[in-house]
């Protein structure tokens, strides 16, 4: 089905209710509707017509026509098409009919907007907050335009209680906590078990502790340029997809073409990326079950791979080569052997390791048949990247939506149909082996040719728009950008892959022991943001402080001291 | 299981001891690797093409006065991605291969550059952007100071 | 009476003294299986003496959390005294296989206590995990040690130590002493049954609130199980031959437990954490096998 079709397909449905449609890009479509007609189309999209919800954007558009975007972004995968479900509603008390009750992946997306842009979405069986604190006050919303970025609202309503309302414990059951400091991972998340016994019956999570506030930095204080490099530091593993991802979706907007050898490099740094970033999850997973060799032996492999990137990027990791309209730094050709080398090397090492585990009844005993994510489930919630995969589900963006140069050495999608925690580190172990093989592949068909794009327009118009998805290691990413005037973008909207997979957790670890939590997590590969320090928050007068190593040394002192009486 | 433990134990034993025993033996990065910046002052002209580039703003400039520029490189916030050493028309930037910049002092990490800007006061800007888009930013809007690091 | 405290002394010295140095060695041992330099030998001595300067702090004004870690070493020393290495233990009386279990057991139960009195959360499940692990693990232990106390017709070390039973090879005790083996690794808290500490899960769940001299003395008790386990496997249940002299006896003891000790160090580091559901079925089905065969072939004199 082309876009077309399906257009005039919607047309005939809903009539009147499609207000106009925009392609600037084939098979990426903008349909503008009416506010009462958005749940059936986006209904109509989910059922009729297989598309898969990646996000919702909404965009504070008050200045130009009075009201908020409420941008819906769904994916025809088969098709290769891009569909946006754009929707305005009046800035005067925002409101908008939920699109999850009928698809429930939205679930967050839309807790997201009450939060961030206050458009109120009516009809969400869970309205709680996402992202903003408990002590937040009402009716701040940061990503409108009217709050500057830094601007920091008086915390907490004068009564120095501020609450979570946490689903209540189900009949029969205790409680434990886990977080806000994630022992397991080390990061900053919330989880609430409910349990009878060592048995998870049901658990609530709350996250977003260390929001960066990176969209709204976007939009109101960095230029196009200045966004890949922070781009990149939205993950620490997986940076590189993000600047691409941002890259690829300004120059589509912009109207820029990479030279067809930078979009090479950039598959090929993609793909270093994703075999670093498989064998850093391999020991990761290896280490939560206590089984230390497997860290140490799959980073020791690992390691000669970042050497090389060092070598590549002059960086280790956040490697800063991408750049609106290309890369900053060519590969020379007297690289490529070695590149070679190295991961036929890793290929050769991760055939034995593959090998090796497939064996070991005793690794097996902690994830076969842990960790259960049906396919019908896991195709509700829209699970990506190799959480989805191991549920059967065949998304690669790399296959879905080719960019960089995947649309001339395609990617082989790897899936395994166990649902289980096995599957998902199946999925993985074959992945690295099939990026190896793209890196053969890649290298030979790689032209020669300039890396930076000349045909670079002086000025940059208001209002165009760009997508694009990025297969990451963890799943796929989602880069939304509309640009403005000022030299940045007016909306730059940024989905991670963790953020679609975490919404699967609790069906994941539901009659689950405790001990298998941790695992179960971790073989999504999820990725929170991290920090080192501690900030303590006075609930009373919300002032927030930072400790250091030793003012926290003391307090512990003052404690012990007070405990024995001294 | 016991064939599986046994493959496991060979890959470790083939592969032997390959820790460095850094700090005692550092490993030297490669040719092109990015390292601490420093700026040759003498070279300098003084144009602020770095600071306009530097994506984490870690360069103030300054003028106290007319004939006076001053150039503050706050190293802490560098992020290595050397984009002043790549628009510096001048080459005055250059990266080195250090990356031991730990410290406790952060007057280590701060680099205070003056340039006497007796023949190129007027234009300010006298750099070359790598691209058109970099050109963008001569016009672009820039804060007025540099904090905005703290989310 | 000098001889007598000279014996306790020895056996103090290579059970208690020697401990953190065989912990040190399979950290070694650990270090070459993960392709790196690993710490000094000697890093354990040191890790002690840096908790034993460093400051308590304390969670909770419970005398229980205040006296555990004292507990828990006293009752190992003890422990020690009463662990045969090659010959007769140092302080000998009749009944001595009953006291070693208990004492030995006694160490475990501060670490429970202490658990419990801390009020930690991730310390009450790890000392409930150390609980089930116990109850499942003692009773391998006990079993094996019966069978040689019938096999010998005493229920002293001093009486096994001298028995042939001791030095010659039997079914029965082969069997006992496989059971007693596979016992050692979830005794000596090494991986896959490291469950009660579980780092990445409960973050060493009985000792997460510890710090300075109190959790000094729990890990060089923990260090010193590494001794005394291996010592009691090889001592009673290893036929080594009896060389006449007490001295060659312990040498000859000893280095087979360093053999045992580094049989436990590999299966440490090349296996995952078991749950402790899957560790104590694990268990049962251990004890069903040296209950019903060893028990059996001891009764009827094999």
């Amino acid at each position: 089905m082309t876009t077309a079709e399906l257009v005039r397909a919607l047309r005939h449905d809903f009539g009147a209710a499609i207000q106009s449609v925009e392609e600037p890009v084939s098979d990426k479509v903008r349909v503008a509707v009416t506010p009462e007609s958005v749940v059936a189309v986006a209904k109509s999209l989910y059922r009729d017509y297989g598309a898969r919800f990646l996000i919702t954007a909404g965009i504070d558009s008050r200045k130009d026509r009075d009201g908020f975007d409420v941008d819906h972004i769904f994916s025809l995968d088969k098709e290769q098409i891009f569909f946006i479900v754009r929707t305005t509603v009046p800035s005067d008390g925002p409101h908008v009919a939920a699109i999850t009750p009928e698809v429930p992946a939205a679930a967050w997306a839309e807790r997201e907007l009450q939060d961030l842009l206050g458009v109120k979405a009516d009809g969400l069986l869970d309205g709680r907050r996402l992202i903003l604190p408990d002590d937040w006050p009402e009716g701040v919303h940061p990503l409108r335009k009217d709050i500057k970025y830094g601007d920091w609202p008086p915390l907490g309503d004068g009564t120095g209680e501020a609450t979570y309302p946490w689903k209540p414990a189900p009949e029969g059951t205790s409680t434990v906590v886990v977080g806000p400091f994630f022992p397991v991972l080390e990061e900053p998340t919330q989880l609430r078990l409910y349990v009878d016994g060592e048995r998870v019956i049901d658990c609530d999570y709350r996250g977003f502790y260390n929001h960066r506030a990176i969209e709204k930095m976007g939009d109101s204080e960095l230029t196009y340029n200045e966004i890949p490099f922070v781009a990149e530091r939205i993950c620490g593993i997986c940076g590189f997809i993000h600047s691409s991802c941002y890259c690829e979706a300004a120059e589509e907007a912009l109207g820029i073409t990479a030279p067809r050898r930078a979009r090479y490099i950039r598959s090929l740094m993609l793909e270093l990326e994703r075999i670093h970033s498989h064998m850093l999850w391999t020991g990761i997973a290896g280490h939560i079950l206590g089984f230390d060799t497997v860290l140490m032996q799959t980073w020791r492999m690992r390691e000669p791979l970042m050497w090389l990137c060092e070598k590549i990027s002059g960086n280790r990791k956040t490697y800063g080569m991408n750049i609106i309209g290309g890369v900053r730094r060519d590969i020379s050709r007297d690289l490529y052997p070695e590149i070679l080398s190295v991961v036929e090397k890793i290929e050769q090492e991760w055939a034995q390791l593959y090998d090796a585990v497939q064996g070991d009844t005793i690794l097996k005993a902690r994830l076969v048949g842990v960790g259960m994510l049906p396919e019908e489930t896991a195709k509700a919630l829209a699970a990506v990247g190799p959480t989805g995969r191991g549920s059967n589900q065949a998304i690669d963006a790399r296959a879905d939506h080719p960019y960089a140069a995947y649309d001339e050495v395609p990617a082989k999608v790897i899936t395994h149909p166990d649902c289980d925690n096995w599957a998902r580190v199946v999925v993985r172990l074959e992945e690295t082996l099939e990026s190896v093989r793209w890196i053969r592949e890649g290298l030979k068909e790689m032209p020669d040719g300039p890396v930076m794009a000349t045909d670079i327009a002086e000025t940059v118009p208001a209002g165009h728009w760009g997508v694009c998805t990025v297969e990451a290691p963890r799943g796929e990413a989602i880069h939304y950008l509309v640009t403005g005037g000022d030299n940045r973008p007016d909306r730059w909207r940024v989905r991670a892959p963790t953020y679609a997979n975490l919404q699967a957790l609790p069906s994941m670890i539901k009659d689950e022991t405790i001990a298998d939590v941790p695992i179960t997590l971790g073989s999504m590969d999820p990725c929170f943001s991290c920090t080192e320090r501690v900030e303590v928050v006075n609930m009373r007068s919300g002032e927030a402080e930072t400790l250091t190593h030793q003012e926290l040394l003391t307090r512990s002192r003052a404690a012990t001291e007070r405990l024995r009486g001294r | 299981m016991i064939i599986s433990k046994l493959k496991e134990a060979l890959i470790c034993f083939k592969a032997g001891r390959v820790t460095l025993p850094y700090p005692f033996a550092p490993h030297d990065p490669e040719d092109g690797f990015h390292g601490r910046v420093v700026v040759d002052a003498e070279k300098c002209v003084g144009c602020g093409g770095c600071a306009e580039v530097c994506p984490p703003r870690c360069i103030e400039v300054s003028d106290p006065d007319p004939d006076r520029r001053v150039l503050d490189f706050l190293l802490e916030r560098c992020t290595y991605c050397a984009r002043c050493a790549e628009v510096c028309p001048e080459e005055a930037v250059t990266v080195t291969k250090e990356y031991e910049t730990a410290t406790n002092d952060l007057n280590d990490m701060h680099m205070h550059i003056e340039v006497f800007m007796s023949t190129c006061r007027r234009c300010g800007r006298c750099y070359e952007p790598p691209t058109p888009l970099d050109r963008l930013m001569v016009t672009g809007f820039r804060p007025p100071t540099g904090k905005s690091e703290e989310a | 009476m000098a001889r007598a405290i000279l014996e306790i002394v020895l056996s103090l010295v290579i059970l208690i003294g020697l401990a953190p140095l065989a912990e040190g060695l399979l950290r070694k041992l650990k270090a070459i299986i993960h392709s790196r330099q690993g710490p000094p030998i000697i890093q354990p001595y040191l890790d002690i003496a840096k908790l034993l300067v460093k400051e308590d702090l304390a969670p909770t004004e419970s005398w229980m959390w205040r006296v555990a870690p004292a507990l828990c070493l006293g009752a190992t020393i003890v422990v020690a005294m009463l662990t045969p290495i090659g010959g007769p233990p140092a302080f000998a009386f009749g009944g001595d296989i009953i006291v070693f279990i208990y004492f030995a057991s006694l160490a475990a139960v501060a670490i429970i206590l202490g658990a419990f009195a801390s009020g930690n959360p991730y310390a009450y499940v790890g000392g409930s995990r150390e609980m089930m692990m116990m109850l499942s693990v003692e009773p391998v232990m006990t079993i094996a040690l019966a069978v040689a106390a019938i096999k010998a017709q005493t229920l002293t070390f001093d009486g096994l130590m001298a028995s042939p039973v001791t030095s010659t090879p039997s079914i029965s005790m082969v069997v006992a002493g496989v059971a007693f083996l596979l016992a050692l690794q979830a005794q000596l808290g090494k991986l896959p049954f490291d469950i009660a500490e579980a780092d990445q899960e409960i973050m060493e769940g009985p000792f997460i609130e510890r710090s300075g001299p109190g959790f000094a003395l729990f890990r060089w008790a923990m260090h010193a199980r590494l001794m005394i386990f291996s010592a009691v496997l090889v001592s009673v249940f290893v036929p080594l031959p009896n060389l006449g002299i007490p001295v060659l006896n312990m040498v000859l003891t000893l280095a087979v437990m360093g053999v045992v000790l580094a049989l436990v160090g590999v299966v440490d580091v090349v296996n995952p954490r078991l749950r402790i559901d899957q560790s104590m079925a694990y268990y049962a089905r251990v004890v069903v096998f040296v209950s019903v065969l060893a028990l059996a072939l001891a009764i009827v004199g094999h």
